[in-house]
């Protein structure tokens, strides 16, 4: 029961702090916003194209860029307005289709689309794509044109539209396509889906060791004293402040999930296998915590240290790029850290839709986890308030 | 001159006495640009090859005018790498496991039903987890593809015109090797851009450095706050001193010790970890910019708190919002829509493009953005005098 109060004023003392309420609730949700926005929804690469008075024939091949698979087109007004788009990494590549487009391809000239990208392959590859639907649109055209030139045709009009008319009867060489393998992506994934698990857990974390510097200065201004002085035992001291770490993780965590599914339309999954997750995860975030609370004595020291191993532990625990980008090498490294385990709990739970019972695994190591790292904590924490 | 002098010597004496700016300004920053570094060095998406599996079971010269001419032209470019594969089920199996990419398959008969004018078709298998490196196979083979439709549908079209019967063999023949001859009516010409896009190493050196630049000036301007509730003012204000001496003083520490962090991390990132920062001359103006920028910001929201702590709380939330938004930990700025734009509403931003466009261009394109973040040193800059005065009083 003392425990419990010692728990709540932790809280209490939280929150008292404004500047606690924006790092703990609000920062998190801004960064799931504005990572949602920049790399949510489609990952299709984008293709700045200029199309200014080409003519029908322009807008043609521009409508069957757009119909192309895995391409976003985007409208630019000019080709210095494109170049400098795709020199910034705005648009993956980009093609101009030049003023009288139409006219020249009408007159039997060859009309050229320039093609602009960076050195980079992705943008490079890109080529290929866009040249498909280029010749796509050429051979319409080149048959029309062919039938002038074989003077079948009176004129390139009446060679397109006797193209058209036939096209459909013509025997075609196609390419079908198919997929292999089981998608390891989720298709179903929404714009902020991933950026809110992700920030979740970094944050949960992060905060989590911040009570590093919460219980550095509960010793440095005597609170840890003066509970002692009163007839608790340290072991009631240590739950509390443990108990009180895991609380704020929890109301954090609360406000996030049902923040970000209100505001921005997160899915969480199965709540059950959510609260679990959670709850194991804030129990390891505890137990870090206060383990690096005892490791030092100075405020500023254990913030930096906090920072570092919190942002440096997220990122190699898939918080920042997805596990799923890793190689493998590097992906089994990444699973010595609790936030990719994390991450493949909640990756199941939302982007493959699974239960409770189809995380457990990942439960396991979580409360593995958790039991060695505030087993030490205590043990430390003994040691230091006693001496 | 000689107070303000004495003053930001004492100050940054304390700052790298006690350490913690030493933390912020340095160990934090290059720490963290460490870590992503090496975390992340492996993972870069716009640098590997195409793997592209191609089976081909026909022995007819379409095939083989695609697999030695059309691939290998593109294989030449180094944007795909081919593996020919002898079967279709080792070949998927490699397409699923993701050792290969995109398979090309050519079924047998093909070049046959090519030449006798049937439905031809050839087949492309995807990893289900590249999309984009299926599309650009399948696109390959679309092109081709698209080249023979073209000159069927030539003949036909040429066929169709002429009234009767079908013209005999010969001339279609003659025509389809007329068709094939002709010029294509479009042409793609290839113009090559130059990327402006900071490397990933510098961008995680850059970013970070101006990041925690926010925090680290700081140290500087809060002081002021702290020498009254130690009671320090009163006896600075005592001593023959200028009160403007001392804000100078305060105002000089920040911007040392900006310069100092930031010329450290700037030498420190490039040799621990080869980040390049471009043409010194422009870094240094474009460092100089950012640090002014972020004192004046700094100083201003330090005017409008209470007391120390309430000002590095209010410091610390708007470092962290102008941080977010400039795109220090993503690039926000290639963000779609409005965002792109809200970007430069912080100084951070601005020297992130500056960084960028240097990288890409001579070095008059780092007016525009050392400008820009002038513009905010000036204009938080002149708010903060206005309201500083009152800071140096008892």
């Amino acid at each position: 029961m003392k425990a419990l109060w010692i728990a709540l004023s932790n809280l209490r003392r939280m929150f008292r702090a404004r500047a606690n309420i924006f790092f703990v609730f609000v920062f998190p949700m801004l960064l799931i916003l504005v990572l949602g926005a920049t790399f949510g929804g489609s990952a299709s690469p984008r293709l700045g194209v200029v199309s200014v008075r080409s003519g029908p024939l322009g807008a043609a091949l521009v409508h069957q860029l757009q119909h192309t698979p895995q391409l976003r087109v985007v409208a630019v007004a000019t080709p210095a307005a494109l170049l400098t788009g795709v020199e910034r990494g705005n648009y993956e590549a980009g093609i101009v289709i030049p003023p009288g487009y139409d006219g020249a391809i009408r007159a039997g000239r060859t009309a050229v689309v320039r093609y602009l990208a960076r050195p980079d392959q992705t943008s490079q590859q890109l080529g290929e794509t866009v040249r498909g639907a280029v010749a796509r649109q050429a051979a319409l055209l080149g048959a029309a044109r062919f039938a002038v030139a074989e003077q079948s045709a009176p004129s390139f009009a009446a060679g397109l539209s006797r193209a058209g008319r036939v096209v459909a009867a013509v025997p075609a060489v196609t390419v079908t396509q198919t997929s292999a393998g089981t998608a390891v992506f989720s298709r179903t994934l929404g714009q902020f889906d991933e950026g809110a698990w992700t920030e979740l857990l970094l944050f949960l974390f992060l905060i989590a060791l911040t009570g590093a510097v919460a219980l550095i200065e509960t010793r440095r201004i005597g609170v840890a004293r003066r509970m002692l002085a009163t007839p608790t035992s340290p072991g009631t001291v240590i739950a509390g402040e443990t108990l009180g770490r895991v609380l704020i993780a929890c109301v954090q965590a609360l406000v996030i999930i049902l923040g970000s599914a209100l505001l921005f339309g997160v899915r969480w999954g199965q709540p059950a296998g959510v609260a679990a997750v959670v709850i194991l995860y804030a129990l390891v975030g505890a137990g870090a915590g206060t383990l690096v609370g005892t490791l030092f004595r100075n405020e500023q020291q254990a913030a930096g240290i906090s920072l570092l191993l919190g942002l440096g532990l997220g990122a190699l625990g898939g918080c920042m790029v997805p596990l799923e980008v890793f190689p493998p090498t590097m992906k089994r490294i990444a699973h010595i850290t609790p936030q990719a385990w994390g991450n493949d709990a909640f990756d199941k739970l939302v982007g493959h839709g699974a239960a409770i019972t189809g995380i457990l695994p990942q439960l396991g190591v979580l409360a593995l986890y958790a039991a060695v790292l505030l087993g030490l904590a205590a043990w430390r924490l003994r040691r230091v308030l006693v001496s | 001159m000689r107070a303000t002098l004495l003053i930001c010597a004492k100050d940054l004496k304390a700052r790298l006495r006690d350490r913690s700016a030493l933390l912020i300004g340095i160990v934090v920053p290059l720490g963290l640009a460490l870590i992503f570094n090496s975390i992340f060095s492996g993972i870069g998406g716009n640098s590997k090859a195409i793997a592209l599996g191609v089976v081909n079971a026909d022995t007819g010269v379409a095939s083989r005018q695609f697999v030695t001419g059309v691939l290998q032209a593109v294989g030449r470019s180094g944007l795909i790498a081919i593996h020919r594969e002898p079967s279709l089920r080792r070949a998927r199996a490699l397409a699923a496991g993701g050792t290969l990419d995109a398979v090309i398959i050519i079924p047998a008969g093909f070049s046959a039903r090519v030449q006798s004018q049937r439905p031809a078709s050839m087949q492309v298998i995807g990893n289900i987890d590249d999309p984009i490196s299926a599309e650009v196979a399948r696109s390959i083979a679309e092109g081709y593809a698209a080249d023979l439709n073209r000159v069927r549908l030539s003949v036909a079209t040429v066929a169709a015109g002429a009234p009767g019967a079908l013209p005999p063999p010969a001339r279609l023949r003659a025509l389809a090797a007329r068709a094939a001859a002709a010029a294509a009516p479009v042409a793609v010409a290839d113009v090559s851009a130059k990327s402006k896009e900071l490397d990933q190493k510098s961008f995680f050196a850059a970013g970070m450095a101006v990041f925690f630049l926010f925090f680290t000036v700081q140290f500087g301007v809060t002081s002021l706050l702290e020498e009254r509730n130690d009671g320090t003012m009163a006896r600075l204000l005592a001593a023959p001193i200028r009160r403007g001496s001392i804000l100078a003083g305060k105002l000089l520490t920040s911007f040392m010790l900006g310069l100092i962090s930031m010329f450290v991390l700037v030498v420190a990132t490039t040799l621990l970890f080869g980040a390049s920062w471009g043409n010194p001359l422009g870094v240094t103006v474009l460092v100089v910019s950012a640090i002014l920028a972020a004192t004046a910001i700094m100083a201003l929201i330090a005017t409008l708190a209470k007391n120390a702590e309430q000002a590095g709380n209010w410091q610390s939330i708007v470092a962290v919002v102008l941080g977010l938004f400039g795109g220090t930990f993503f690039p926000v700025s290639q963000a779609p829509g409005i965002l792109s734009r809200l970007t430069f509403i912080a100084p951070q931003a601005w020297f992130l493009r500056g960084l960028g466009d240097l990288r890409g261009g001579s070095l008059s394109v780092i007016w525009v953005p050392a400008l820009a973040m002038l513009a905010f040193a000036a204009v938080a800059g002149a708010i903060a005098m206005l309201r500083l005065r009152h800071l140096a009083e008892v």
